[in-house]
């Protein structure tokens, strides 16, 4: 049986819209933006518009079942219903579109913004693209020392930064449901293992209120480590997450 | 982690829970391996539970509850008799596995197989000598009785005859104390606030409240209610229909749901009301927000008492009304003797305040949450609860930071507060109308304009003072503006227009009849 060109494009737009839904939606789990898919649809809509009418039998095809309902009038009951139910259809919308919405607004923030060049702390000035972890030698030079360093800076972590990052480093800390944005993930594949002890240094000692603007600095709980701990304690705890996590720091190497 | 699991429906949890509960009791304890125990212990337990077991970690005096001692072989949630100090293997087993809300100790399940936790279970147990022991026998449960409205109702009784859980738990079970409790270590305890099952240490499941009646809550003074020397003493039957009341306390509505992040008010054409108690508050909408502690500047706080605040808002042509409810176990009133005699002698008032910026961007921008920053001053309304010789109070704060703070006069600007205090509850209305003469200085509000809103709590019983209290980051709050007639008449113009387009294409189209 051959489906009726009419059908035919409606398929065609439903399959691209609901496409697009579980390409974003399901697949990405990135929700597309309702504005967006618009555009998007309307883009296709024209496209596939123009793809059936591009002939003149073809476009007569298209639009035979719209003529026959309005023109034929032994669909007389059929048309009644459509001219009931399509002005119905266009009112819910407009009557839809013109509430008021009382959804919160969404804020999009970087959430690895890029470091500025320098950090000014502790009364000095560092160089972020060449400053390096003072105790990472010891991962081959000392090893006993090592695991030392790792346990005090284990205890630096448990003291101050649990509370919001947990104690699993998952990001789930007591506290963490009342914060927003969330404590961040160690465990993450997309945290500190993406990132180097440089850029961890910065944003541990400098805090959210460090953070430039596209960060959204105002809304971060993140304390200003560099009033509570000291530079070697910093240096501790990031040896903390990183051993905990079994992830390692991003250098310039591997670049 | 455990402390604020997220209760988003409670039957269902509860049916998990029974579920859960069914399946640790019935699958008989695993031999477990104290050595590989000790491996995973030193990886993962050690830094709040130590490598003696003694629970002096380094975060132990930052936490209330601090880690369990291990060494002393006192466990609060057991299954075993009132008179068997040790527990159950599965009752280890499961503390683990599930985690104690309300405290830094997590669920372990996420991360660790169920060998894992057998393995710790055998370990940990060797820390008072338990290892060799034969397994203690299980309380004696009788046969349950199901929760109905007259098992409740029996309960009720039970609970307030002699004053025999109130004493401690309060009238209404929200844990407002009459009594200063220290577990056995010194350390403050609070009761449960039954009212809020989300932070039991174990569930609210009866069976489960039947269990902590019979033994206690070993290490603090909730004692056993089985013990036959105890005065208060009740019977198996008994027991249930307590444990079925209590279980029937749960506020399901005071949970915080993450999705609800605005306050939204209603417009009223009367009065807004002065009181907390007014019965038009009972038809806003309420917003549960959580309270966590400032551990963020100045003088951190560590061990908070209250945890959650829920928010309602009136506004009219020319005011704006906040009700703001928060439970907090003890009414501080500095130089009353009773309040001072559960807490310290140097208790200071309970407070509450509301957050908002001076300005709103059209960007995302907002002041720092914490008090503002230099460039982006807000306006603090800070109620306090009065002492003996004060009356509460609010005071109004223009604040850029901690640092920057500057005093105004609230009665002048036109604010003013009510605070009430019943069963273990504060209540508090502010007011303040909505444009005041110094627009550079006051927030104006608007309606139909999400406004950024954050609050903060003080418990003065609980050392809570000046930088040390419990807070919201940044909500919104929404005067809702009326939705008047605009769509609906557009929405009945298309209508209109559409079918009368429809109606003169067909009928241009129709074979005239003829
Ligand atoms: C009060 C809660 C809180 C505490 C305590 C806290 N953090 Fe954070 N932290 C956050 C939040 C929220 C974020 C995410 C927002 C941001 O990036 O600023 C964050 C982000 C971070 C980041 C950025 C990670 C990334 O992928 O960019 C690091 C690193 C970090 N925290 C380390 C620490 C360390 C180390 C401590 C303890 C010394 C600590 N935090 C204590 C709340 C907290
Ligand atoms: C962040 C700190 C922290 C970590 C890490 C931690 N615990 Fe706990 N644990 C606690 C606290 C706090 C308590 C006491 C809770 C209370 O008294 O209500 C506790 C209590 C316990 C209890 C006692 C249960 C009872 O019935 O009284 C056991 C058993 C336990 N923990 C085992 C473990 C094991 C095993 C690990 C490692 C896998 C672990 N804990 C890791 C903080 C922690
Ligand atoms: C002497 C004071 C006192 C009395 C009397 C008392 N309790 Fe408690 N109760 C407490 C304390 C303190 C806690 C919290 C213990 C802790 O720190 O974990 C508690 C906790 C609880 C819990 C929470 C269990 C959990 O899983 O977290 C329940 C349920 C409970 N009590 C029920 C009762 C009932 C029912 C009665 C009366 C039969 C009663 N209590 C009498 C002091 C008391």
């Amino acid at each position: 049986m051959k489906i009726p060109r009419l059908l035919q494009a409606v398929l065609v737009l439903l399959g691209v819209y609901f496409g697009f839904i579980l390409l974003f939606d399901v697949i990405l789990k990135q929700v597309i933006p309702s504005s967006l898919l618009n555009m998007y649809m309307f883009f296709v809509v024209a496209g596939v518009f123009m793809v059936f009418t591009f002939t003149e039998e073809g476009a007569k095809e298209l639009l035979a079942p719209i003529k026959a309902l309005v023109e034929d009038p032994n669909n007389k009951t059929n048309r009644n219903i459509v001219f009931i139910i399509l002005p119905l259809l266009g009112g819910a919308y407009t009557y839809n579109k013109l509430l008021p919405s009382f959804d919160a607004p969404v804020e999009l923030r970087t959430i690895h913004p890029a470091p500025p060049a320098s950090l000014k702390a502790y009364g000095k000035r560092y160089d972020i693209l060449n400053l390096e972890n003072p105790y990472r030698k010891f991962e081959k030079e000392d090893p006993e020392r090592f695991k030392e360093l790792i346990a005090e800076g284990g205890a630096v972590y448990i003291r101050n930064c649990q509370y919001c990052h947990g104690d699993k480093l998952d990001g789930k800390g007591p506290y963490a449901q009342g914060l927003n944005p969330m404590p961040m993930n160690f465990q993450d594949v997309g945290t500190i293992a993406q990132l180097q002890e440089s850029y961890l240094f910065w944003r541990i000692a400098s805090g959210g209120p460090g953070l430039p603007k596209e960060a959204s600095p105002w809304i971060s709980s993140m304390p200003v480590w560099q009033d509570f701990l000291s530079e070697e304690e910093i240096w501790k705890v990031i040896l903390y997450l990183y051993d905990y996590t079994g992830h390692r720091p991003r250098t310039w190497g591997e670049e | 982690m455990a402390g604020y699991k997220n209760i988003v429906n409670g039957d269902i949890r509860l049916m998990l829970g029974v579920l859960l509960l069914a399946v640790a009791t019935h699958s008989p304890a695993k031999p477990g391996d104290a050595e590989q125990g000790e491996q995973i212990y030193s990886r993962r337990c050690v830094l709040c539970h130590s490598d003696e077991g003694d629970g002096l970690g380094p975060a132990a005096e930052r936490l209330n509850p601090p880690p369990r001692d291990f060494t002393a072989g006192i466990y609060k949630i057991k299954t075993t008799g009132f008179d068997d100090m040790a527990p159950a293997d599965e009752d280890i087993f499961r503390m683990i596995r599930d985690g104690m809300p309300g405290t830094a100790m997590p669920e372990w399940a996420d991360v660790l197989s169920e060998q894992e936790i057998w393995d710790l279970v055998a370990y940990v147990k060797t820390f008072a000598g338990y290892e060799g022991e034969e397994p203690g026998e299980q309380l004696d449960y009788g046969e349950q009785i199901p929760s109905s409205p007259e098992s409740i109702e029996k309960g009720k009784a039970l609970y307030h005859d002699q004053d025999r859980c109130s004493e401690c738990h309060g009238k209404d079970g929200k844990g407002n104390a009459v009594k200063r409790l220290k577990d056995d270590n010194g350390d403050r305890t609070w009761p449960r606030n039954q009212t809020k099952p989300w932070t039991f240490r174990a569930s609210n499941d009866p069976k489960d409240i039947f269990t902590r009646i019979t033994t206690g809550i070993p290490g603090t003074q909730m004692t056993s209610f089985a013990k036959p020397s105890s005065e208060k003493r009740l019977s198996i039957e008994e027991r249930w229909h307590i444990a079925n009341y209590v279980q029937s306390l749960a506020k399901i509505e005071q949970v915080v749901r993450a999705e609800n992040t605005v306050v939204k008010a209603e417009k009223i054409d009367d009065d807004l009301p002065d009181s907390p108690d007014d019965p038009r508050w009972q038809a806003t909408q309420p917003t549960t927000f959580f309270l966590v502690p400032q551990i963020i500047a100045k003088q951190r706080f560590f061990t908070p008492s209250n945890d959650t605040i829920t928010v309602r808002a009136l506004y009219s042509d020319t005011e704006l009304a906040i009700l703001l409810e928060w439970d907090d176990r003890t009414k501080s009133i500095p130089g009353n003797k009773l309040a001072e005699k559960i807490s310290d002698a140097d208790i200071g008032e309970d407070a509450v305040a509301i957050q908002l910026p001076i300005e709103i961007h059209d960007s995302m921008e907002k002041p720092y949450f914490g008090m503002g920053d230099a460039n982006n001053p807000v306006n603090i309304w800070h109620w306090h609860s009065g002492t003996t010789e004060t009356t509460e109070g609010i005071s109004l704060l223009n604040s850029k930071g901690f640092k920057e703070i500057e005093k105004r006069d609230a009665a002048t600007i036109g604010i003013h507060a009510k605070g009430l205090y019943t069963e273990g509850t504060w209540r508090v209305v502010m007011k303040r109308s909505l444009t005041t003469a110094e627009s550079d200085k006051d927030l104006q509000f608007v309606s139909g304009k999400f406004i950024p809103i954050a609050f903060a709590a003080w418990d003065g019983s609980n050392s809570e003072k000046g930088s040390r209290h419990t807070m919201t980051t940044w909500y919104w709050l929404l005067l809702k503006p009326a939705t008047g007639a605009k769509p609906i008449i557009a929405a009945l113009l298309v209508i209109v227009v559409i079918f009368a387009l429809l109606f003169f294409w067909a009928r241009s189209r129709q074979p005239h009849r003829g």
